[in-house]
């Protein structure tokens, strides 16, 4: 293998540890976030209805609930993505061209679709509790990068398994 | 498959092993193996040539078409 592509591949390999140290982090500020919501809520209350970010701060809880909720969820699925992605990584220092790295782009794929999915009622519900205009209201909804990124998934994993097929009848042939 | 490969017959018709073979064509013991076995799923031409110039033979006696029942 040349060596900027070894290099590259272990850059790769350290930036996809660091994401899931910031997935763990976050599920630990999720965890962190569930419990204040519980144990101090009327300081939360308070504090969100001096930011004038929210449009009922009091009546707010359930939705923060759910919010964080559908958070975790995408955190699952980027772990799920992160894990795969490591796999196809280490792959690539042999052969990558085989049929499970097709699968596993395939299962990227639908990962990032279950992602798209969960930032459809994660960006309703923030519209729902902050005023339009700040910044927590931008918060999930459509996303064309996420799209673009599925097709990327879907097209490599077609790619791929053609890949792998090639690979196994030149593997055939004597 | 419905191509046979008669290798085998070939070899002990001239009274020679599959190690004698991969010698003198320079092919792996590994890939004659394969294609002795029927488990090859294409051969290259070089290679059909090289193993009919040693064994002395045509393609034909190699190769052979079994329609599958």
């Amino acid at each position: 293998m040349p060596k900027t592509h070894s290099t590259l591949l272990g850059v790769t390999r350290g930036l996809l540890w660091l994401m899931l140290a910031l997935v763990a982090v976050l599920f630990l500020f999720v965890i962190g976030v569930g419990a204040a919501l519980i144990v101090i809520w009327p300081e939360i209350a308070a504090e969100a209805k001096n930011s004038q970010v929210f449009l009922d701060a009091d009546a707010m809880r359930p939705q923060l609930f759910a919010l964080l909720g559908f958070f975790a969820a995408v955190l699952a699925a980027a772990l799920y993505i992160l894990r795969k992605l490591q796999a196809l990584v280490a792959s690539a220092a042999g052969d990558p061209f085989i049929p499970a790295n097709a699968d596993r782009l395939r299962h990227i794929g639908w990962a990032l679709v279950a992602v798209q999915l969960l930032a459809l009622p994660l960006g309703s519900i923030a519209r729902g509790i902050a005023v339009p205009t700040s910044q927590f209201a931008d918060m999930g909804g459509i996303n064309l990068n996420g799209i673009l990124s599925i097709l990327l998934a879907f097209v490599l994993a077609a790619v791929f398994e053609k890949g792998a097929a090639m690979r196994a009848d030149l593997e055939g042939t004597v | 498959m419905a191509i046979v490969v008669k290798l085998d017959d070939l070899l002990h018709a001239r009274r020679m092993t599959l190690t004698d073979l991969s010698d003198r064509i320079g092919i792996t013991l590994a890939n004659l193996s394969i294609l002795k076995t029927g488990k090859a799923k294409a051969m290259r031409f070089s290679t059909l040539e090289a193993i009919c110039t040693e064994l002395e033979c045509q393609p034909g006696d190699l190769l052979a078409f079994e329609a599958d029942s």
